[in-house]
């Protein structure tokens, strides 16, 4: 018995070992094929001014979606910025998915909302009931529908696509900020290559801290909660050298809800969103592919790593853990349900690549480290291994994560220097720093949670993240909402009945 | 696991010490940039007024021949925003600083961003000088340089380059349509014979996209061409939409019988959209029966292109948009829809509030 002991916990140890040197050994090649992405770019980026995007006649109207449920810390602002986009057609679909607080009475009263006739351009399955559809009269090119929520993100985002009337739709979260020229970037591939590229996704980035006016950033800057700073330090890994990887790979696998824009054509012929996806975005992304891909029609996924979305994260653990869990949950579902992709090279680089990398590292990486570093400390304890040998090796693992995070911050630096003050960067050197002492710890546990979740098939419940809006202030770009438009969800009798 | 520490410890040292090294590099960099932008915003606001002495016939352009480099990139700013002998004055003074030969001599250089940008900063200069050299990146291995190849054939003007653009749609290694298009819309109206040649008989993506660009262009001359691609059962259905997608950008009524053929009784919901949504653009009465019968379509984008046509003329397609909405069936929503939309009542209240 005791050697069967000694044998597991010695496995589990050099599991561990290999599976930390894989990872980042892997992921290493992702940073350096990014980076070199990056690095070129520098010198010259391949694409001309937005000015010539913006005047083409070529360039196709988009429909921002924007879903919201008790969004009213930040709404205002969200729309502010959707709708002060430098573009030459735009219209924005706003859903106001069964919210409890203010968010339809504040849009209403700043955009003067009149009911009007549902006008459907599709009829993709909704199970929330529309109640009222209306549009701004002041001038804004903004549709708002109401309707029941069913507690789903992407029952809201397939109703927005029934109503979404131009040929390319931005999916943004209503606690994001365009950048005025967000959409003319992440259009641009759209424009330049029509017939190939049906989705594109830009940078998301942490707005907790910054300096904003009426959905306009004004100043980056750095949250002083180290929960925030650690995930400004993630997004930056992710999205400046992760997705630029695998977009050059021809294997992006997410586009992340909180800003991707799609061929609109392509999202109702797979059926638009998955209703039962927690990761309703990156399913989106999957299933496209393999439909095209089955299909044998050629597409691209491409990711514009110049275009920025600011988001707000989340300022506590509880929220943290409870956003990450169901990441992994959605991640669970999500390689479930397309099994038959992972590994088969007749999907490309998504079936051989992408997808098993999530499985090892993201789905099943918590599993291997929690696991393994309670082996490793039970072998200390029972004196088959040296603590000098386990410090090493937990060491050169944080060591490696350090170095992974100091090239996020070096690109990010060198290339597009959001943060212009000292202060942020070296604030965000700590950051990189401690993040692997605690944060990688507490993150594996919560994505357990989320893969125990997923393996023991829960309901997925989608539970609304607490807003605290973009400047500290609710509805801060609006103007007093008057009492007679205060009309609650539940009063409001459904279109058609 | 009893065999690792010696090689562990000292990759963990190299590791950190990397760290440590490339932490403080970025510090290094964040500082040097701050006094490079600072150095250069200050070298811009010397060298600015001095370009608009040399636009204003003040200054000459060999005055400013040995003036910092950072002048090319005020000069490079402003280009585009020219036009006329001002832009004249400020390409004169790019050839005599020698920034275009070095352009020209950079467009064989190996690194792929040194050939894109230079052919970028030709396109801008606007010489046809390097047309043929310009043509011949259509062909480079990196997508990015045969890019910028075809935006600078396009800002250079040369309309001798229209034939070329379009056979880059379907050569080995392509150039997006969007980009070829975009460079043709450069080269304005001069393109149109070259278009209109296409249209007839080039290949299915230039067929598509010349379509596209006359229709942009409105051309009257080609509205037969158009109707005859549009009428053909045999052309590829991105074809026969683009043509009817151009059609209506013309608007020519001449094309009426045929839209309304397709808005009926075409097969592809795509193309009858298409179709229905020229008609809406066209505006002519003699097409509502048409678009009424497209009304009961089974595919709800074709009803609701028809619907939006019929609302965009007045009076008789409202006319008929309100008698369908008063009857039952799948066209009654989309028409009364299709008015609402149109509708300039007054706001209605919120439902549910008293």
């Amino acid at each position: 018995m005791r050697e069967f002991l000694v044998d597991a916990l010695l496995t589990a140890g050099w599991v561990l070992t290999a599976h930390v040197a894989l990872f980042h050994l892997v992921t290493l090649l992702l940073v350096l094929a990014g980076a070199r992405r990056v690095w070129r770019n520098r010198h010259w980026r391949g694409v001309e001014g937005h000015d010539e995007t913006f005047a083409s006649p070529l360039t196709p109207a988009v429909s921002i979606l924007v879903p919201a449920h008790d969004e009213e810390a930040g709404i205002l602002d969200t729309l502010s910025a959707a709708l002060g986009q430098k573009y030459p057609a735009l219209e924005v679909v706003l859903v106001d998915d069964g919210s409890t607080d203010r968010t339809f009475a504040l849009v209403a009263a700043r955009y003067a909302l009149r009911e009007v006739a549902p006008r459907p351009t599709a009829d993709l399955p909704v199970d929330g009931e529309i109640l009222s559809v209306h549009r701004a009269t002041t001038g804004d090119p903004l549709l708002v529908l109401r309707k029941h929520s069913v507690g789903r993100r992407s029952d809201a985002l397939n109703a927005a696509l029934n109503h979404a009337r131009h040929p390319l739709v931005c999916m943004v979260d209503a606690d994001s900020l365009l950048e005025t020229e967000a959409l003319l970037q992440v259009s641009r591939p759209f424009v330049e290559d029509p017939d190939n590229v049906v989705a594109a996704g830009g940078v998301i980035r942490a707005a907790n801290g910054a300096l904003t006016d009426r959905g306009t950033m004004l100043e980056p800057r750095l949250s002083r909660r180290w929960v925030v700073r650690v995930q400004v330090i993630e997004y930056l890994r992710s999205f400046l050298l992760g997705r630029t990887g695998w977009a050059d790979a021809q294997a992006l696998l997410i586009i992340s809800g909180a800003f991707g824009l799609f061929r609109r054509d392509v999202v109702l012929e797979v059926g638009g969103m998955d209703p039962n996806s927690l990761a309703e975005d990156a399913e989106l992304v999957v299933t496209i592919q393999e439909h095209l891909r089955r299909r044998r029609r050629p597409h691209r996924v491409v990711f514009v790593p110049q275009t920025v979305c600011w988001t707000e994260v989340p300022e506590s653990w509880q929220v943290l853990g409870r956003q990450r869990k169901r990441w992994s949950h959605g991640l669970g579902q999500l390689l479930w349900k397309h099994r038959r992709m992972i590994g088969n090279p007749r999907y490309g680089p998504i079936g051989v690549l992408a997808l098993p990398f999530f499985l090892l590292f993201e789905l099943l990486g918590p599993v291997v480290e929690i696991v393994g570093v309670a082996a490793v400390v039970t072998s200390m304890v029972l004196g088959l291994v040296e603590p000098a040998i386990a410090g090493a090796v937990l060491v050169l693992a944080i060591a490696l994560g350090v170095l992974l995070s100091a090239t996020a911050i070096a690109v990010e630096e060198l290339t597009y220097h959001r943060y212009g003050r000292g202060r942020d960067l070296l604030g965000l050197m700590a950051a990189a720093l401690v993040e692997h002492l605690w944060f990688r710890w507490a993150h594996s546990w919560y994505r357990l949670r989320g893969l125990v979740a997923a393996l023991t098939r829960r309901s997925p419940v989608w539970t609304a993240m607490p807003r605290v809006g973009f400047s500290g202030h609710p509805a801060s770009a609006g103007r007093p909402v008057p009492a007679d438009v205060l009309v609650p969800a539940e009063r409001l009798v459904p279109v058609g009945s | 696991m009893t065999a690792l520490p010696g090689p562990v410890l000292l990759l963990s040292t190299g590791v950190t010490g990397l760290v440590v090294l490339l932490l403080l590099s970025v510090g290094g960099a964040h500082l040097a940039r701050r006094r490079r932008e600072q150095r250069d915003a200050s070298r811009r606001a010397a060298l600015t007024p001095l370009v608009y002495n040399l636009l204003d016939g003040e200054q000459t352009a060999q005055s400013l021949a040995d003036a910092p480099a950072v002048l090319d990139d005020v000069v490079l700013h402003l280009l585009p925003q020219l036009r006329g002998n001002d832009r004249q004055v400020l390409r004169d003074l790019l050839v005599a600083r020698g920034v275009v030969d070095r352009a020209a001599e950079q467009l064989s250089a190996r690194a792929p961003w040194r050939r894109g940008r230079a052919a970028m900063l030709l396109g801008a200069t606007g010489s046809t000088r390097h047309t043929p050299d310009l043509v011949t990146l259509l062909e480079d291995r990196s997508p990015d340089v045969r890019s910028a190849a075809t935006r600078a054939l396009g800002k250079a003007g040369d309309v001798a380059a229209v034939p070329y653009l379009l056979a880059a749609l379907t050569t080995f290694r392509p150039v997006p349509s969007g980009i070829v298009g975009m460079a043709v819309l450069d080269l304005g109206t001069p393109a149109l014979p070259a278009l209109r040649t296409a249209l007839d008989s080039g290949t299915a993506s230039a067929r598509a996209l010349s379509a596209s660009l006359l229709g942009l262009h409105g051309d009257l001359p080609a509205v037969a061409a158009l109707t005859a691609a549009l009428d053909d059962p045999g052309a590829p259905p991105h074809v026969r939409r683009a043509a009817a997608g151009a059609l209506g950008r013309i608007g020519a009524p001449q094309a009426g019988d045929a839209l309304s053929r397709v808005t009926v009784f075409a097969v592809d919901p795509a193309l009858r959209q298409a179709a229905a949504e020229a008609l809406g653009r066209i505006g002519d009465p003699d097409c509502v029966p048409a678009l009424a019968a497209g009304m009961s379509a089974s595919d709800l984008r074709v009803r609701t292109a028809c619907a939006d046509a019929l609302a965009s003329i007045t009076p008789e397609g409202r006319d008929r948009l309100r008698a369908l909405g008063a009857l039952d069936g799948p066209a009654a929503p989309a028409a009364r829809a299709a008015l609402d939309a149109v509708s300039s009542a007054a706001p209605r209240s919120l439902a549910g509030a008293s």
